[in-house]
């Protein structure tokens, strides 16, 4: 076991003997414990003919060990008023469990009974293919659930960040238990996992109690598989679903960097960090651009805002408001006139550093709870960007420059992809 | 970190007939400025500092928030006094957020979870204010003036309204001290129609509605029951403990039977939500429209079985565990600890708060038994059902 204490903070990095990266955090202020616990799968790790497979495996998962029924193992959660959840995205699978300090230990002994020797009971496997199929088509209900899945379909094609992690009906309702068992025994395995703790428990008793239940776990003698994902090339059109809502979607999407693509500084991909903070500059409060410029001041939405994920293949950055019909064309033109004026009206210095600010003013507020903190130095670990990371980000986005950021913005902001919900009235004469 | 939260009693209960939406409408004024402060700037002193600010209306009350880092406290806290207590609602910006209040209704309209629920508040309530939406109606909303809402704003956000509450690394001497100084000079309260909030009769019989939604591919189930008010909060904790039991989480009742045994819905949840008066114990479901009326009854014999037999010790010792257990885990943040106590020193008083798991600590299974015969009969409750057109 190798051990490596931050001198500035609580936070610990342990490496298991069988490969499991343990970051644990101590926190003191309340009687709770959190972790997270990831492995390297999710949809990105799904053939498309099994695309679904790793959603329903998440949610088998959690109802039938070999030792315990579905119910024995709800029971015993909720006897203790605990939570235990597990959850699929793109890049990753994990396992999110909530408990008050005295009952970690035991709850933890759970997660690693159901992380190890599920069973995947045939019957339940039925259940949840069936209510996972009803979940894919109640996608449909949510005009912007619809406007983001054809704009994800239209800018990754082939790519699994083209789906939904739900899969698709032709998909989800071929898969077997089998198939479940495969995934399984191919990508759950203690090489190909990190854990990030949070709580009052000192991180010393956090890391023993962890090694305890998962130290005997060895990873099989094949390796991993290698991945094996299409490349992603830039075709933008325009996407319109129509139906006769209230309020057209108006989402404009480019294709963005991956957190580790371009150049680095110190550890952090400039494009990543300078996308970052344009989407913060965009998006991000009420004194965003977007929300100043569309909403405040011409009326034109309610929700009207961007976002840019942190993703291990090309990202995307979106910007999106929901609209009167009748503001469909305008929406759209002044959605793309923001963004595209990005390129060539650099940031003034009051705004570079008023969205520096509150980009990493967030990024603070956003790690406050045990499980806010587990899960974020879990996943950096996962994506393997290191704890590090933490540290290195904050600092990559205060050496930013306008002059970055608009070269940045050159690069990314070419076409748009569109997407379009709404009245075929107005939407259809768009494209 | 430190967080500002400031509660208003002046929630849609506070609108005078035909002003309906008038106080979700004033809480997106507020943010448009004072004669000192003009449109935007608010934000940006909060935002520019690496702080957020945001806010929200209900039937009972409005509240804003600012979270900052510690040292920003005091530098902020008087921008909020300033908005909270001077806004001046400029009579162009009054139309402009009208429009985006327009879109906000025009969002919730195509959303069908909320179309359900709203549906039901109007089903289940017959004359108190409840019924309506906190959005408010749309004609109504155009016949007001931006007069009118000065007169609101003015008359309501008073001192005797208001709970202002600092969670965080600040010392309360300086917490203290900066609510003086910022929360004072009150304008003088105009004369504005006041509102009429009636009590609501006890149901007396199922009240039934069915919705049809476009688009919608799963139907929807939404029952309710009228509990008490904050002022029997006893009584209001006892529901906590019967949602849980009836559905909140897979070893409930109706999760276990509905959705894990006979697999007649997609999802079902049970939910008790504290209001001032007559609060509601609600279950949800999603499910295929062929299996609606079976749930219905399988939900009321469930709630019907609630009063002929006590609940085992196993279950209720689970459910008081379970209620512990998120009252904790919702109280970690600064912000989640202003909001609790925000909430109930405006419906009733902070300490109650504190009070949540003795209290529930309390209760035996004879005594859920009698609350379940007093608020929840099998012949009284609200039932809306959607489906697709």
């Amino acid at each position: 076991m190798t051990s490596i204490a931050r001198p500035t903070s609580s936070v610990r990095k342990t490496t298991l003997n069988n490969g499991i990266a343990v970051i644990a955090v101590e926190n003191p202020t309340a009687d709770i414990m959190a972790a997270r616990i990831f492995f390297g799968a999710g949809s990105r790790r799904e053939k498309p003919d099994r695309a679904g497979v790793a959603h329903l495996l998440a949610t088998v998962m959690t109802k039938g060990t070999e030792t315990r029924s579905s119910m024995e193992i709800a029971e015993q959660v909720e006897s203790m008023g605990a939570s235990l959840g597990t959850d699929t995205a793109a890049d990753y699978f994990v396992l999110g469990l909530k408990t008050v300090s005295e009952d970690f230990a035991q709850i933890l002994a759970l997660a690693a009974e159901i992380l190890q020797r599920p069973t995947f009971p045939e019957s339940e496997v039925k259940l949840e293919q069936r209510l996972t199929l009803q979940a894919i088509r109640s996608q449909k209900e949510q005009p912007m659930s619809i406007a983001f899945a054809q704009l994800r379909q239209s800018m990754y094609a082939e790519h699994p960040y083209a789906r939904s992690s739900l899969g698709t009906e032709a998909s989800v309702s071929e898969l077997t238990r089998d198939d479940l068992l495969d995934y399984h025994q191919t990508y759950f395995r203690p090489d190909n996992m990190a854990i990030g703790v949070s709580g009052c428990l000192n991180s010393s008793e956090a890391i023993a109690q962890i090694e305890k239940v998962f130290g005997d776990w060895q990873a099989p003698e094949i390796p991993l598989p290698p991945e094996e994902l299409p490349s992603i090339a830039s075709q933008p059109g325009c996407q319109i679903t129509t139906q006769e809502t209230q309020q057209s979607i108006v989402m404009l999407g480019y294709l963005g960097p991956s957190v580790s693509m371009g150049e680095f500084f110190d550890g952090v991909s400039t494009d990543y960090a300078s996308l970052k903070l344009l989407d913060t500059y965009l998006g991000n409060g009420l004194s965003s651009r977007l929300f100043v410029e569309l909403r405040e001041k011409r009326g034109l939405a309610y929700d009207v805002s961007a976002f840019f994920p942190t993703r291990l293949d090309r990202s995307n950055f979106v910007t999106y408001m929901g609209t009167a019909p009748s503001n469909t064309q305008i929406a759209l033109e002044g959605l793309r006139a923001e963004v595209e004026r990005l390129r060539v009206t650099p940031l003034t210095p009051e705004e570079l550093q008023a969205s520096k600010n509150k980009l990493l003013g967030q990024y603070a507020l956003g790690k406050q709870t045990n499980a806010q903190l587990a899960q974020i130095y879990g996943w950096y670990e996962m994506m393997g960007l290191g704890v590090e990371f933490d540290d290195r980000f904050p600092e990559a986005i205060a050496a930013l420059t306008s002059q970055i950021a608009l070269e940045t913005a050159q690069r990314y902001f070419l076409e748009p992809y569109i997407s379009l919900v709404g009245p075929e009235k107005f939407v259809s004469a768009i494209a | 970190m430190a967080i500002a939260d400031v509660w208003v009693r002046a929630g849609a209960l506070a609108e005078p007939d035909g002003w309906s939406g008038m106080a979700h409408f004033l809480e997106h004024a507020i943010f448009k400025g004072t004669d000192r402060l003009p449109p935007g700037a608010f934000d940006l002193e909060i935002e520019n500092r690496g702080g957020t600010t945001n806010a929200a209306t209900s039937h009972d009350y409005a509240h804003f928030f600012i979270a900052t880092a510690d040292r920003y406290f005091q530098e902020t806290l008087p921008y909020l006094a300033e908005i909270l207590l001077h806004a001046s609602i400029p009579d162009d910006e009054f139309i402009r957020e009208r429009d985006v209040v327009l879109e906000e209704i025009r969002q919730a309209n195509d959303n069908p979870d909320g179309v359900a629920f709203d549906a039901l508040m109007d089903t289940i309530y017959q004359v108190h204010p409840y019924k309506k939406p906190v959005l408010g109606a749309v004609g109504e909303l155009l016949e007001r003036s931006p007069q009118e809402m000065r007169s609101f704003h003015q008359a309501h956000y008073q001192p005797q309204n208001m709970t202002v509450v600092i969670t965080g690394g600040i010392q309360e001497d300086l917490a203290l001290e900066s609510i003086e100084d910022c929360f004072r000079d009150f304008p003088s309260p105009p004369s504005c129609p006041t509102s009429r909030v009636e009590a609501e009769p006890p149901l007396d019989c199922v009240r039934r509605r069915e919705l049809y939604l476009p688009r919608l591919e799963l139907a929807r189930l939404n029952m309710a029951w009228i509990g008490p008010g904050i002022d029997e909060i006893h009584d209001a904790y006892g529901l906590d403990l019967l949602a849980i039991v009836l559905a909140g989480g897979r070893s409930s009742r109706l999760v276990r039977q509905l959705r894990e045994e006979r697999q007649f819905v997609q999802w079902i949840t049970g939910d008790f939500s504290l209001q001032r008066d007559s609060s509601l114990l609600t279950i949800t479901a999603g499910l295929e429209p062929v299996y609606l009326n079976t749930v219905e009854e399988f939900v009321v014999r469930a709630v019907h079985q609630l009063q002929t037999t006590p609940i085992s010790e196993v279950e209720l010792a689970r459910a008081k565990r379970q209620l512990c257990n998120d009252f904790a885990f919702s109280t970690e943040t600064p912000a989640q600890l202003a909001g609790l106590y925000g909430y109930y020193q405006t419906l009733a008083n902070a300490e109650i708060a504190t009070l949540y798991p003795q209290r529930i600590q309390t209760f035996e299974p004879e005594e859920l038994q009698q609350l379940a015969r007093r608020y929840l009969r099998r012949d009284c409750y609200a039932i809306t059902i959607a489906q697709g057109e």
